[in-house]
C-alpha cells in the first residue's frame, strides 16, 4: 500500500569564506556610447553569475542590462577573484562591481556637472543618462557624458574597487568570534509517498521558499532553488559511492551510481522569501548552495511522517525503507499481549 | 476549381515563410532588436524607465547553451594538438618501487610520458600541500595518478598507459573513519596522526542546560559519499609559447588560486602563466583547485605540442573530490514547551586520502550543526580523519545538507514525542533578528520564521498535534 506524508526542514547557511579573507576586484569600463564593460575574475559555472553582475552593473550605472558585456576568468585580463565558491559571487564580486561602477560614475558625474552647471553631488544616474536630482528634465545622456570625458577632457571613465567580507577570528577554546558576514535562510516541505510493499519513494511536490536577500535576478534564483532540490533528491535516495574491501570504487560510472533524472523531478513551488541586506549589493545575499541543503531533510521527514520509520543513515534507499518497515512491524507484533 | 493552385501556392509561401524566419532564428552571432540598442537618442521616454536589479534579465550564455554552440574545451583543438592520459594506482595504499615506463615510450605516436619525480614540487592543497600531483613514492588512495602519456590520438594515450607497469609494496590501510582515529590504526601520513583536522564551539553550559531540561533526547546519523557528477568533466589544454611563457585552458571555478598552485607545482614565475576558464558545465565545488593541470603542461613542455586532457566519468569519479560521509551524534534538552535548552554535536568527518577544502568543510559543518535555533548552551566538536579512500572536499553546501539532515530528523523526533507540530517547534526555536549564533554573532537581516510560514502557506501544511 502506498503512503503518503509529509516532511518539513529549514537551514540557515553562510555567504562566503569562515573568517579568512575572500577579496574580489573588478573594473568597469564605460564605453563612448554609454554601453560598459566589466571585467572580473570570477568564472561562469553554469550558475548564470555574469547576467546577475551584468545587472549589478547595469544598475549602478542607470543603463540598461544589455548595456553591460562581462569579461571574464583570464588571469592576464582580468582582475583578482576568489572564484565561484561559498555562495559568494552575488554577494562579494556584486560588491566589488558596484563599487567600481560608481568608482567609474563619479568621474561621468565630474563632467556631467559642468555640463548642467550643477555640483556632482546634485546628480544621479538613471534610464542611460545623467540628470539633476529632482529636475529630471535636466539631463543629458549618458554616452554623450563618457565620449566628453573621454575624447574632450581626457578622462577615461573607468572604474576600479574590491571588496572583502568583513569577518571576526573565531576563539580556538570556544569558537567565539563572526566567521561569517552574513547568512541566509531557507524552508523546503516535501510530500512523499512511499509503498511499504517495495519500500520505493516518490517525491510528489516540494514547497522552497528562500531568503536571497534581493534577488537581482528571480528567473536565476529559482534555476537554482530547482536545480539544488535535484542533487537533494540524489543525496537523499539513490547516489551512493561504494568501496570494495581494498578500497577500490566498484560503481564509479553513471550506470550504477543513479543521478536523478528529470523523471525523478517533483513539482517544486519556489518562493523567494522578501528580504534586503544593507551589507550586499542592492540589498543580495545568494543563493547557490543553499538549495540544496533542507532538501534531503525534508524528505527524510515526510518519509517518517509516510510510514513511521526514521532512517538515520542517507541514501534512504528502498531496501534501508523497507528492511526498517518490517522491523517495525515485527517489533508492533511482538508488542501485542499474548 | 482555380482553388487547387492558390492552396499550392500557398503552401509554397508558407513553406519560404517558415524557412526564412527559422533562417532568422539562427542566424549568428545574436543580434538584439536594434531598439535595445542605445543608439540615436539616449534619452527614454517618461514611462520607460528601467530598474535592472530584479528584472528577469536573459542570460548572456543562454542563447550559446540552446543552440548547442557553447565551447567547452572538449570542442577546443590547435594544429599538433597531444592528448593525454593518466594512468591510476588502483590499489588503496602501498610504496611505489619501481615504475617501468620504457614499452609505452616505445609505442608509436607516444609524445611524452611523466612520473611524480619529474615534477617539480610535486605537492599542492588549499589549506596543506599534502597532495601529490602525481603520486611519486607512496600511494594514498585507488584513485592516485602515478603516471601520464600524451600521445597523438586519445586511443594510442590510453593503450600507452596500460603498458605502463608500476611495482608495489603493499601497505596496510585503513577505511573506516572510526577505526582511523584510534592510536593504533595505519597512518595515511605518517607520523602525523590521521584526525587531522579538529574544531570546537562551546557557548554557555551544556550540562547546566541539560539539568534543567525536562527531556533529553539522543540521536545517531550517518550520510555517504557522492560525487559531483557535472556533465562536463574536469578538462585542460595547456600549450607553451617559445618565450617559455604558458596558456592553460581549464575547466576551474578559482583561477587566481589555480594559477598560483600551478606556479607553485612547476617553479615559475606567477607572470609566466596565464589560466583562462572556458565557460565550466558545473562545478557544484568539485573543480575548485588544480588536478591534471601540472602534468599536462609538463607532458606539452616535454613534447613541445598543445596537450589536451579530459577526464573519463570514471576518472571523475575515482580521482577528483567528493562530499564528505559524516558521522554525526545529537543529544539535546528540551523544555516540556519544546523550547531547546542545550545542545551537544559531535561530528566525524571522513576526509579521504587528502586534506583539500576539509578544512572549510569541518568549519562550516561545526558551525551550522545546531541550526538556526536559539539555544544557549552549546557544545559542538568536530574532526576530520584520513582514510584511504577518494578525497573529500568542497561540494556544494560544505558540511551543510549532512548536519541540516542530522538536526532537522532530530528536530522532528523531539516534536513527536512531545506532541508538538513540526512547524510550531520550529517557529518557537527558530532564530529572529538580533538573534546569537552558536559562535556568538549578533545576526541580521534573519527570515527563518518568515521562510518557515512561506513555505508552509504554499504547501497547504494543516497543524496538527
Amino acid at each position: 500500500m502506498k503512503h503518503r506524508g509529509r516532511g518539513i526542514a529549514c537551514m540557515w547557511y553562510p555567504i562566503g569564506f569562515t573568517v579568512s579573507a575572500n577579496p574580489s576586484a573588478a573594473v568597469v569600463k564605460v564605453n563612448e556610447d554609454g554601453t560598459a564593460t566589466v571585467l572580473t575574475g570570477t568564472v561562469e559555472t553554469g550558475q548564470g553569475s555574469l547576467a546577475v553582475l551584468g545587472q549589478i552593473a547595469a544598475e549602478a550605472l542607470g543603463i540598461a542590462a544589455e548595456d553591460v558585456f562581462v569579461v571574464s576568468a583570464d588571469t592576464d585580463t582580468t582582475p583578482m577573484d576568489t572564484g565561484a565558491i561559498a555562495s559568494r559571487t552575488t554577494y562579494v564580486t556584486g560588491n566589488a562591481i558596484k563599487l567600481a561602477a560608481e568608482n567609474a560614475k563619479a568621474i561621468l558625474f565630474e563632467v556631467a556637472a559642468q555640463v548642467l552647471g550643477v555640483m556632482p553631488a546634485q546628480l544621479e544616474a538613471r534610464d542611460r543618462k545623467i540628470e539633476v536630482k529632482g529636475f529630471p528634465q535636466h539631463s543629458v545622456a549618458i554616452g554623450e557624458i563618457a565620449k566628453r570625458a573621454q575624447v574632450t577632457l581626457g578622462q577615461p571613465p573607468i572604474g576600479s574597487a574590491s571588496w572583502n567580507p568583513p569577518t571576526v577570528a573565531m576563539d580556538p577554546e570556544t569558537g567565539q568570534g563572526k566567521p561569517f558576514s552574513t547568512y541566509v535562510y531557507a524552508t523546503q516541505i516535501a510530500e512523499v509517498e512511499v509503498d511499504d510493499e517495495t519500500g520505493e519513494v516518490d517525491v510528489l511536490r516540494i514547497a522552497a521558499a528562500h531568503d536571497c536577500g534581493t534577488p537581482i535576478n528571480p528567473m536565476l534564483v529559482e534555476g537554482q532553488v530547482e536545480g539544488g532540490i535535484a542533487m537533494g533528491i540524489g543525496f537523499a535516495l539513490q547516489e551512493e559511492m561504494l568501496f570494495d574491501a581494498a578500497g577500490r570504487q566498484i560503481n564509479p560510472n553513471l550506470t550504477n551510481y543513479i543521478v536523478p533524472t528529470s523523471l525523478d523531478m517533483p513539482e517544486i513551488a519556489v518562493d523567494i522569501v522578501p528580504n534586503y541586506d544593507p551589507t550586499g549589493p542592492f540589498g543580495a545575499k545568494g543563493v547557490g548552495e543553499p538549495s540544496l541543503v533542507p532538501t534531503a531533510a525534508a524528505i527524510l521527514n515526510a518519509i517518517h511522517d509516510a510510514v513511521g520509520v526514521r532512517i538515520t543513515s542517507l541514501p534512504a534507499t528502498s531496501e534501508k525503507i523497507l528492511a526498517a518497515i518490517k522491523a517495525k512491524r515485527t517489533e508492533e507484533r511482538k508488542q501485542i499481549p499474548a | 476549381m482555380d482553388d487547387k493552385p492558390k492552396v499550392a501556392e500557398r503552401e509554397r509561401l508558407d513553406l519560404a515563410d517558415k524557412l526564412r524566419r527559422a533562417e532568422e532564428t539562427l542566424r549568428l552571432p545574436a543580434v538584439p532588436p536594434r531598439e535595445h540598442l542605445p543608439v540615436e537618442s539616449h534619452v527614454l521616454q517618461p514611462g520607460q524607465q528601467f530598474r535592472v536589479v530584479g528584472e528577469r534579465v536573459t542570460r548572456p550564455d543562454s542563447r550559446l547553451h540552446g543552440l548547442g554552440l557553447t565551447r567547452y574545451i572538449d570542442d577546443l583543438s590547435f594544429p599538433g594538438m597531444l592528448y593525454a592520459k593518466i594512468k591510476r594506482a588502483g590499489i588503496a595504499s602501498a610504496r611505489i618501487k619501481r615504475i617501468d615506463t620504457s614499452a609505452a615510450e616505445a609505442m608509436p605516436g607516444v609524445m611524452a610520458v611523466l612520473t611524480g619525480r619529474e615534477i617539480p614540487v610535486n605537492s599542492f592543497g588549499p589549506s596543506y600541500q599534502d597532495q601529490p600531483v602525481l603520486a611519486d613514492e607512496i600511494v594514498r588512495h585507488a584513485g592516485d595518478g602515478v603516471a601520464a602519456v600524451a600521445a597523438v590520438t586519445e586511443q594510442i594515450a590510453e593503450e600507452a598507459a596500460q603498458k605502463i607497469t608500476v611495482e608495489y609494496e603493499p601497505l596496510p590501510a585503513v577505511f573506516d573513519p572510526l577505526e582511523a582515529m584510534r592510536e593504533d590504526s595505519p597512518r595515511v601520513h605518517p607520523p602525523n596522526s590521521n584526525i587531522y583536522t579538529s574544531k570546537v564551539i562551546r557557548r554557555g553550559d551544556v550540562e547546566k542546560g541539560f539539568a534543567q531540561a525536562d527531556r533529553i533526547f539522543e540521536g545517531r546519523f550517518s550520510t555517504q559519499m557522492v560525487e559531483h557528477v557535472p556533465l562536463e568533466p574536469h578538462a585542460a589544454i595547456a600549450d607553451w609559447d617559445a618565450n617559455g611563457r604558458l596558456t592553460l585552458w581549464v575547466t576551474i571555478g578559482r583561477i587566481t588560486l589555480a594559477r598560483a598552485d600551478l606556479a607553485r607545482t612547476l617553479k615559475l614565475p606567477m607572470n609566466r602563466v596565464r589560466m583562462i576558464a572556458t565557460i565550466v558545465g558545473g562545478n557544484f565545488g568539485g573543480k575548485n583547485e588544480i588536478t591534471q593541470e601540472p602534468a599536462l603542461a609538463l607532458l606539452s613542455k616535454k613534447a613541445g605540442r598543445p596537450v589536451k586532457g579530459v577526464f573519463t566519468r570514471s576518472d571523475e569519479f575515482i580521482s577528483t573530490t567528493t562530499r564528505h560521509p559524516c558521522i554525526m551524534e545529537y543529544k539535546t534538552g528540551v523544555a516540556r514547551d519544546g523550547r531547546i535548552l542545550a545542545r551537544k554535536v559531535r561530528l566525524i568527518l571522513d576526509g579521504g586520502a587528502y586534506c583539500s577544502w576539509s578544512e572549510t568543510t569541518i568549519g562550516k559543518a561545526c558551525i551550522l550543526s545546531c541550526g538556526p535555533y536559539r539555544i544557549d548552551n552549546i557544545l559542538a566538536e568536530a574532526f576530520v580523519v584520513y582514510t584511504n579512500k577518494t578525497m573529500t572536499g568542497a561540494m556544494r553546501g560544505f558540511g551543510a545538507p549532512q548536519v541540516c539532515f542530522a538536526y532537522e530528523s532530530h528536530m522532528d523526533d523531539i516534536a513527536k514525542a512531545l506532541g508538538i507540530d513540526p512547524l510550531s517547534i520550529r517557529l518557537r526555536n527558530a532564530f529572529e533578528e538580533g538573534s546569537v549564533s552558536p559562535t556568538g554573532q549578533v545576526l541580521h537581516s534573519v527570515v527563518v520564521k518568515e521562510s518557515l510560514l512561506k513555505a508552509a502557506d504554499r504547501f497547504g501544511w494543516e497543524t496538527r498535534p
